[in-house]
């Protein structure tokens, strides 16, 4: 039932010359939850736009929704729900008048109407807020008019551009639970573009993370996470911590130090890792605090701060930069201490240093 | 609290600069219906001279209204679209075309009327009707409305709102009349009765343009001077007055509705 999305070799070049994205091809299955993500200017939410039919592709590109070309087809007859960042509700209807402005457009008579207009609004638990006017609203209020709205006139595709950007913490986690939920409920394909990335890893089927115009990698929450497939993907998803080596006969060397079981998989060589001098990423859970006699490393504490359940360190002396490292949050550190750690050599992911391959 | 003589000095000087101001508009309003205003209130009080006015200067004031409404007609139709286009699609050419749409408010009427004057003086047909004078009021009052309404439209994320009605299969015309215009509401309203108040008075371009048989309210009451009664031209000025001052009072109290509803924004509390 639900709308398969093809985009086969589009760009986009904006008029000015710059390069907005790279030629690529996307598959978005039917049903399938894509999360694009990104820094900002990274091309996602041009992405998104080409879907929507508010940004058209580079000569050659060709979008196509469940096979039929969309390419180059308006907006309006794309039959897409779209949810903005900042609303975009109209602020001279109510909020039921709103949920039925897209009914009415399509044509469904009146009394079919208030009943899909009803049936949303209490979807969306705003039942109460039927004959209030837009300005009346909060921030969470208004994003579930938003998407009732959106959902309202049956869409092949949702679309949603940082929905959760405008909105506070608390709200941001609970209105994404209940995005999530809804998603899978309605089994609507659907295209959500975030910088987030726990949000992305909470919502997405499959996550697109890209970087600088060009898709960095695609895969699921799992994948982005344990395997990142390269420096970039391992750095906005928070394995920001690096240290050199050298491989030698598929053995790492970090200094004197040999470990065995490495995964040194290059994906993007689709090869092992066998010789030569390597980058690895890591998370704080990368290395961790223990005894003199144990130890790989020693470095000096810079930083101490409090994260409630642990304590993350800032530690100089392991890496060409600071590495942070978690321990336990009743342990006492100060400031300038030395901590003596050891890898986790599985906790690792490997990448070619630059220099050598380039 | 106590109050010292720095308040009431100050009230004094306030109560005296006000009546300054206002004993002029009581004193013409009490002119218009008095029986002589060399004899003073003591001749008596009479609606006499309202009526010679009427009879005299009926059709200036009906002239007035009709074109106060055709120039509201004229500037709706072309301030509207005007304004979305300069606010929808800004260029350097499109604010050059806004400096180039105020010029007429910044040049001497006299001079405007003049160069309508020179130019088409000669179209006969033309010159004689109210529609010459027409010209003239939409020329002066345009950039009004399209400053009001532009100021609104600019306000709202016009393109937001254009993108999701499109996303929900609106077309253009649909989201212009549906989503657009009724948000510009407020902008176009204040554009309307600037636009009748500044028609209904405009005095230096409409002398120049006018002829005998198209003399406006305004040239009227200039006439009315110049060449009536004391009386009689006071009692123009208080049926002035009476037709003015619900359009300026309207325009005041739509000014406060604007200000009251971008306030509310601020009281909504999060509670979902």
């Amino acid at each position: 039932m639900s709308t398969q999305i093809r985009l086969r070799n589009c760009a986009k070049t904006f008029a000015d010359g710059t390069r907005a994205l790279a030629p690529f091809d996307l598959t978005i299955e039917g049903g399938e939850t894509i999360v694009l993500l990104g820094p900002s200017g990274c091309g996602k939410t041009t992405i998104l736009r080409m879907i929507a039919g508010l940004e058209f592709s580079d000569a050659g590109g060709v979008i196509s929704f469940d096979g039929d070309d969309v390419t180059r087809q308006s907006i309006e007859k794309r039959r897409v729900g779209m949810v903005f960042q900042s609303y975009a509700l109209f602020p001279n209807m109510t909020v039921a008048e709103n949920v039925a402005y897209g009914l009415k457009v399509h044509g469904v008579p009146g009394k079919e109407r208030d009943a899909r207009v009803d049936a949303m609004l209490e979807m969306m638990h705003i039942d109460m807020l039927a004959d209030r006017r837009i300005d009346q609203l909060s921030g969470g209020q208004r994003q579930r008019v938003a998407l009732a709205r959106a959902i309202a006139v049956q869409p092949r595709v949702l679309l949603l551009d940082e929905p959760l950007t405008a909105l506070d913490a608390k709200l941001r986690v609970r209105l994404r639970t209940e995005i999530n939920a809804l998603l899978r409920k309605l089994g609507i394909t659907a295209v959500y573009v975030t910088h987030d990335q726990e949000e992305a890893m909470a919502l997405g089927d499959r996550i697109v993370v890209m970087q600088k115009g060009e898709i960095a990698q695609i895969g699921t929450p799992r994948e982005i996470y344990r395997k990142p497939q390269n420096p970039f993907v391992a750095d906005f998803v928070g394995a920001a911590n690096r240290m050199t080596g050298q491989m030698r006969d598929g053995r790492l060397h970090i200094g004197a130090h040999v470990f065995d079981a490495v995964d040194a998989f290059d994906p993007r060589h689709g090869a092992i890792i066998d010789q030569g001098a390597v980058e690895l990423y890591f998370r704080a859970d990368g290395l961790s605090p223990c005894d003199l006699d144990e130890a790989h490393f020693t470095g000096r504490v810079e930083a101490v701060s409090y994260l409630g359940e642990r304590l993350r360190l800032t530690v100089s002396g392991i890496g060409p930069q600071a590495v942070t490292i978690d321990t336990h949050a009743d342990d006492v550190i100060e400031t300038g201490a030395d901590v003596h750690c050891r890898v986790n050599a599985d906790r690792l992911t490997v990448f070619p240093a630059v220099a050598a391959h380039s | 609290m106590r109050r010292d003589w720095k308040f009431y000095s100050q009230l004094g000087l306030t109560i005296v600069l006000c009546l300054f101001i206002v004993v002029p508009v009581v004193m013409s309003a009490l002119a218009g219906v008095t029986v002589n205003v060399f004899k003073g209130l003591s001749s008596g009080l009479t609606l006499r001279w309202v009526f010679e006015v009427w009879d005299l200067y009926a059709q200036s004031i009906l002239l007035s209204l009709g074109i106060a409404m055709a120039c509201l007609v004229v500037t709706l139709l072309a301030g509207v679209p005007l304004a979305y286009v300069l606010v929808r699609r800004p260029s350097r050419m499109m604010r050059l075309f806004e400096e180039l749409l105020t010029l007429p408010v910044a040049i001497p009427g006299l001079a405007l009327a003049l160069a309508l004057l020179i130019t088409y003086g000669g179209v006969s047909g033309y010159r004689s009707s109210w529609l010459f004078i027409l010209t003239g009021h939409v020329l002066f009052t345009l950039p009004f409305m399209v400053r009001s309404v532009a100021a609104v439209m600019a306000a709202m994320d016009m393109k937001m709102l254009e993108e999701g009605a499109a996303s929900l299969g609106a077309g253009f015309w649909r989201r212009f009349f549906g989503v657009i215009v009724p948000n510009a509401k407020p902008g176009i309203l204040a554009g309307a009765l600037m636009v009748v108040t500044l028609s209904i008075g405009e005095f230096n371009l409409t002398w120049m343009l006018h002829t005998p048989l198209t003399k406006t309210l305004p040239v009227g009451l200039a006439d009315a001077y110049a060449s009536m009664r004391l009386e009689i031209g006071s009692a123009y000025t208080l049926i002035f007055f009476v037709l003015i001052m619900p359009l300026l009072i309207a325009m005041q109290a739509l000014a406060d509705r604007g200000k009251r509803a971008s306030r509310r924004i601020d009281t909504a509390e999060d509670t979902l």
